[in-house]
């Protein structure tokens, strides 16, 4: 038996996940400008150049920075995985990951096979090396639950949508955009919300929810086999997409039912939990739910469309869905790790992690963000809404930097003075 | 007999209980609130004794290890005892805000302490304690606090 299991190096250090934290924002900003500087028409086509940089700023430089942030802070302490070597990796597949995406967007919109190249070493290292070392991590856990299953297979699902998309941008660097090339990109898309994005989200969702706001536990059978149900029906749509199309709306609906049953189980989770407190987190929660049910309900019937509705479905779930459960984790992880380290390393007359975060601000934040998503939809119709949903969508995402880097500037000024207790017996 | 896994856990859930309805009484007034927030840190000072004065103690003594996850965990019972006197000051001072902040990092520290223990410390004793699990459960059982 693991004895070694709880040790005090147990967190990775604080500059592991941060780094990856603090970036996301400024690729929100640039993604921001993207859409300022961009039209509805151009936008309105999910294959448009501009529509795939935009995209992939916000998929790769936000959430994805989230997501392998979280996973590397997450694992070590929930569940005692031992990332090899978690600062040498973070730092390197960091650089790794904002080199090869500055030079994906940059090659994409220039038609540069020089930038592509680059950006295929860049970001296919930087994403081969970060998942393959997670997946290490995950492979020394001895007690395995759900949430951490949940994550195992979500690191799966990542590494298949990397592969994907290394061999969707190596046709940008051959120039050769076959029929293949729209059915992969299909596939990328679907299988990173639903299943590297959704599954780790609602895993992730069985202990965050009980944990931060003492809502109610997920029942068992949640807990022991959605992940599943979902990974089969991702499994199934994929089947069907290759070889019955006609028929992959079944496994739509399959998808499309559970995501659905997830977000009204969220709902009523937070209508029934016992933390009487109703933050801004709670908010961005609350509103991912409802974004999520829309999202999956026009995902469903844009079938009828022809797929005209599917940058708004987009929209919904990637935005409204993904984006704001990822900021709402910001906002409680942040100053949540920089109490524990600050705390842990014998700096006890500290502010308390609710007074590191500007609540006005947060919440300024939180509407600009929904305007901004809001005026997004409404662009589709009305496309003089694109330009000032766009700046609030860049305001909101200055302030969340601010925001967020508020805990940091605090972790960075108190490392300078002198501790309460001299915690080096610990060490 | 509960096992010292199963008995140790079912104190987290009380002690969770008792954390829920002492910020939900703090919510509707503050002032009034303190006589649970006292019940809730009594029961959580007694939960650290079973563990520090008993099973760690058992732990150590069979395993030989005193620098090991024993030691992580009463360093972190001393976290918790620091914020958990915050919280009363922050009931004497009728300051909302401390309260809550307070309130809120104690409510993340203590469910991540809790899941370690749990899913690691807890299985790793009854493992090796397994023989004088009875005992020891009654020893926690007839503790006193001090």
């Amino acid at each position: 038996m693991e004895l070694q299991g709880l040790s005090t190096d147990q967190a990775p250090p604080l500059s592991v996940p941060i780094r990856f934290f603090i970036t996301a924002p400024l690729f929100g900003i640039l993604a921001g400008f993207l859409i300022f500087f961009s039209d509805t028409a151009t936008l309105m086509n999910r294959y448009s150049t501009e529509s795939i940089v935009i995209t992939h700023i916000l998929t790769i430089g936000f959430l994805g920075f989230i997501m392998l942030g979280s996973l590397t802070q997450m694992l070590p302490v929930l569940a005692s995985a031992k990332i090899p070597k978690p600062q040498t990796t973070s730092m390197t597949s960091y650089l790794l990951l904002v080199t090869g995406s500055i030079f994906m967007f940059l090659g994409l919109l220039q038609h540069s096979s020089i930038f592509t190249t680059l950006a295929f070493l860049g970001l296919g290292s930087g994403f081969i090396l970060i998942l393959i070392s997670i997946a290490m991590g995950i492979k020394t856990v001895k007690h395995f639950n759900s949430t951490v299953k949940g994550m195992a297979i979500s690191v799966a699902f990542a590494l298949s949508i990397v592969f994907m998309g290394l061999y969707l941008l190596y046709g940008y660097i051959t120039h050769d955009i076959t029929a293949s090339h729209l059915l992969i990109a299909n596939i990328h898309s679907v299988w990173a919300i639903f299943g590297f994005a959704g599954i780790l989200i609602i895993s992730v969702s069985f202990q965050v929810l009980p944990m931060f706001y003492v809502a109610p536990k997920f029942k068992q059978f949640c807990k022991n086999r959605v992940v599943y149900i979902i990974s089969t029906g991702l499994g199934l749509w994929l089947f069907l997409n290759l070889f019955f199309e006609n028929y992959a709306f079944i496994g739509k609906i399959w998808l499309a039912l559970f995501f659905l049953a997830f977000a009204t189980t969220v709902w009523i989770k937070f209508n029934k939990r016992r933390r009487p407190i109703s933050d801004v987190t709670v908010w961005y929660w609350r509103s991912a739910s409802i974004f999520l049910m829309l999202g999956v309900f026009l995902w469903i019937t844009d079938e009828y469309f022809k797929h005209e509705y599917i940058v708004m479905v987009a929209i919904l779930i990637g935005g409204g869905f993904i984006l704001s459960i990822m900021i709402g984790m910001l906002y409680k992880i942040v100053p949540f790790l920089v109490w524990f380290h600050l705390n842990a390393m014998g700096y006890m007359s500290i502010p308390t992690m609710v007074e590191m975060i500007d609540k006005k601000l947060s919440k300024i934040q939180f509407l600009l963000f929904l305007a901004s998503l809001i005026g997004f939809i409404f662009s589709f119709y009305y496309s003089d809404f694109l330009k000032p949903s766009a700046l609030f969508f860049i305001i909101s995402m200055i302030i969340l930097e601010y925001n967020i880097t508020q805990p940091i500037r605090l972790y960075i000024k108190t490392k300078k003075t002198k501790p309460d207790f001299d915690m080096s017996m610990f060490k | 007999m509960n096992s010292i896994k199963e008995y140790l856990t079912t104190d987290h859930r009380k002690c969770d209980e008792l954390f829920a309805a002492m910020e939900h009484k703090a919510s509707e007034s503050l002032s009034d609130a303190k006589e649970m927030v006292q019940e809730f840190v009594n029961e959580t000072e007694r939960h650290f004794q079973l563990e520090e004065r008993v099973m760690f103690e058992e732990f150590e003594q069979k395993t030989g290890m005193t620098q090991g996850p024993t030691q992580m965990m009463r360093h972190e019972h001393s976290q918790i005892r620091g914020l958990m006197k915050d919280l009363l000051d922050a009931i004497d001072e009728n300051n909302n805000d401390k309260f809550f902040g307070t309130s809120e990092t104690l409510m993340i520290l203590m469910q991540q302490h809790n899941m370690k223990e749990e899913q690691m410390l807890y299985p790793m004793a009854q493992q090796h304690l397994s023989a004088n699990s009875d005992r020891i459960v009654e020893m926690m059982d007839s503790l006193v606090v001090e």
